[in-house]
């Protein structure tokens, strides 16, 4: 049993004896987690959207003989954004203070042009500054999308309508005035009681033509409004909760808080005991020191970790839930625990030395803890200085080793690439916790 | 006393930065050697206990120890895992010092300092408990040196009575000991060197008897 093994068996007693410390290590990331994933869904949630409506939108609007109650169409069509109705003067004031991130107006005259079918009516947005402007342009187009959707059947029925007339002949209207219309039909029959000169024959091979081409107006119409259709065959993947990303995150999260914690605390608390001295003096020499807080940290990591993959797993079994391996990947994500909780460790043990008291440290640990998750959460290719500086640091790397071995069919070479940063970034922090770890003597 | 030095500083000095803690001293331990360290508070005993425990390295010179000598260490405040209790405290240095049977030699210090064998973390010990439980752990791997950093502090008299006891004996199978000390009559009892510091420089160093008069004259403010 070598010495540094001593000092993990003791550390994990002191654990143990500790049991609100140990607690708080371990409900503390889990809440985190658990913030952060609601968070995550906030940013997900409905924008806040006014609707000024200067046309003075009736309850109902009739285009092309079709009803629309316009409230409940309205609420149909605004899945993605909460409508709240506003004056123009109340909706600039929100617009500018942020209660509201963008503006759709209906301007004057709008339902007559929509009734008119002529012309497609405007309806003016103005939207909010700032980063999340692209995305609720995006929500407010799929408002208008939805809405015109909505319109289309009607819009399609009117024009079919039309053709029908042109086929069939008959009374209608167009444009609010009455129409008689002879048709192709009547005008066929009324050609072959003509006689059959070559210009008659021309007219009638030009009604026959005419006649199977408007027989496909309707699909051709139908086609026009949805070139690309999408068929939804039914939900068989993991719900967002249960998601690849989440479920790494919230494992390397929890290791991130629980590895860089304890590492740095209980260091530097070999300081605070005044235990360091005897330590070494012979007995135990400062890198066995350094390296034993890394393997705890590490067997942590793993035991934590493997906890939330476990229960993440059992939550998927028993709901039945396809996507991802999650008892199959057990062995390689233990692989990716260890190297995280050691590397994580290792700069937990770094700030530790650099604090030299266990209070200090562990603040100092907790203050490090949401930047480094924070930083790693930001998409690289949004904010690039983000990306670069969670390269350095472990993170990033546990995610994907995470994501990779739990949900990839070919997990190997990403895992190879990320087993060797998180070994890389272990090495460096641990080396440099064992230069640091001269400051506990003094 | 005589032999080879168990234990010898050789213009051994430590720094803090700018600060300088101690400046370089000579100093060696002969077989059988009771050395008392004397000086004021702040005058670097600590210090040089320190660096001749191997708890600290010198800035400049070194600190030489005979091949195959052991030294136990017990410094001013006490150097003990506050959420283990003494037996386990004990039981954990003795394996880290490489004791044989690490459980026995715990029980024989637990019986000999006379600390309660209860799974009562030391931290919440009293004071003289935890001061004869951090006495109890330099004497774990049967040391030839002893470098006591006022060890009596916080002890009752029987106490007293009962670790020098213990020192003279390893005294007279040929180990040494230094402590650091600020009562006279413990010096004149238990040393026959004193060393003394004061601003981190080495002001005296001769026998009890010299110290004594020197003392008197007050050569040594």
């Amino acid at each position: 049993m070598t010495r540094a093994w001593l000092l993990v068996r003791k550390d994990a007693l002191v654990l143990r004896r500790s049991p609100l410390l140990f607690g708080i290590l371990l409900a503390y990331p889990v809440a985190i987690a658990l913030l952060v994933g609601l968070v995550a869904g906030y940013s997900n949630s409905k924008p806040r959207v006014a609707l000024v409506d200067e046309d003075n939108l009736p309850a109902t609007v009739v285009v092309g003989g079709k009803r629309f109650h316009v409230d409940r169409t309205i609420k149909e069509v605004s899945r993605n954004v909460k409508l709240v109705r506003l004056s123009p003067e109340e909706a600039q004031h929100q617009l500018r203070n942020g209660r509201v991130v963008a503006v759709v107006t209906v301007p004057p005259g709008f339902i007559a042009t929509l009734e008119g079918m002529v012309k497609s009516p405007k309806l003016e947005v103005q939207l909010s500054h700032g980063t999340i402007s692209s995305r609720v342009d995006q929500q407010v187009q799929a408002l208008v999308y939805s809405l015109n959707r909505q319109l289309q059947r009607a819009y399609i029925d009117t024009n079919l309508g039309y053709v029908t007339l042109i086929l069939n002949g008959g009374k209608g209207t167009f444009l609010g005035s009455p129409i008689d219309v002879i048709g192709l039909n009547r005008s066929e029959q009324l050609l072959r009681r003509m006689p059959q000169t070559h210009d008659v024959r021309v007219l009638e091979d030009f009604i026959h033509d005419a006649r199977l081409a408007l027989a496909n107006t309707g699909g051709a119409l139908k086609a026009t409004a949805h070139p690309i259709q999408i068929a939804h065959t039914g939900a068989r993947g993991r719900s967002s909760a249960l998601s690849a990303e989440v479920q790494a995150n919230a494992i390397a999260l929890t290791i991130t808080f629980l590895a860089l914690v304890f590492a740095a605390g209980s260091l530097a608390a070999e300081r605070d005991e005044n235990v360091i001295g005897r330590l070494v003096r012979g007995l135990v020499g400062l890198g066995q020191l350094v390296w034993a807080k890394i393997a705890l940290a590490a067997a942590l990591a793993l035991v934590l970790g493997l906890a939330i993959a476990v229960a993440f797993g059992v939550i998927i079994d028993v709901g039945r839930v396809e996507g991802g391996e999650p008892w199959e990947r057990m062995p390689l994500l233990v692989l990716g625990l260890l190297l995280a909780g050691g590397a994580l460790g290792a700069l937990g043990a770094l700030l530790g030395a650099l604090a030299r008291e266990a209070r200090s440290a562990s603040l100092v640990a907790v203050l490090v803890v949401l930047p480094i998750v924070f930083l790693g959460l930001i998409p690289a290719a949004v904010v690039p200085p983000a990306g670069w500086a969670s390269t350095v640091l472990p993170f990033t790397h546990a995610v994907s080793f995470f994501r990779s071995a739990l949900f990839d069919l070919n997990p190997w070479a990403q895992v190879a690439r990320q087993a060797a940063w998180l070994l890389a970034l272990g090495g460096i922090f641990g080396g440099l916790a064992c230069l640091g770890a001269r400051r506990l003597l003094v | 006393m005589s032999g080879q030095p168990l234990l010898t500083a050789r213009g051994a000095g430590r720094r803090f930065g700018q600060t300088v803690a101690l400046e370089p001293v000579e100093l060696a331990l002969l077989p059988g050697d009771g050395v008392a360290l004397a000086g004021p508070n702040g005058a670097g005993k600590s210090t040089l206990i320190a660096l001749l425990a191997g708890a600290l390295q010198p800035s400049e010179g070194r600190v030489e120890r005979r091949k195959g000598v052991r030294v136990g260490w017990a410094p001013q405040r006490p150097a003990q895992y506050g959420r283990l209790s003494a037996r386990e405290n004990l039981e954990l240095f003795a394996k880290l010092e490489g004791e044989a049977d690490p459980e026995e030699a715990a029980a024989r210090l637990l019986a000999d300092f006379d600390l309660p064998g209860a799974p009562k973390p030391s931290a919440n010990l009293s004071v003289g408990n935890r001061q004869r439980l951090n006495l109890a752990i330099a004497f774990l791997g049967a040391p030839e040196v002893l470098l006591l950093d006022e060890p009596t502090a916080a002890l009752d008299p029987e106490q007293r009575l009962q670790l020098w006891e213990r020192v003279d004996a390893l005294r007279d199978a040929g180990g040494a000991v230094l402590f650091a000390s600020q009562h006279l009559e413990e010096i004149e009892r238990h040393a026959d060197r004193v060393v003394a510091l004061r601003d981190g420089r080495l002001v005296f160093s001769g026998t009890v008897g010299e110290y004594d008069r020197a003392e008197t004259d007050n050569l040594l403010a």
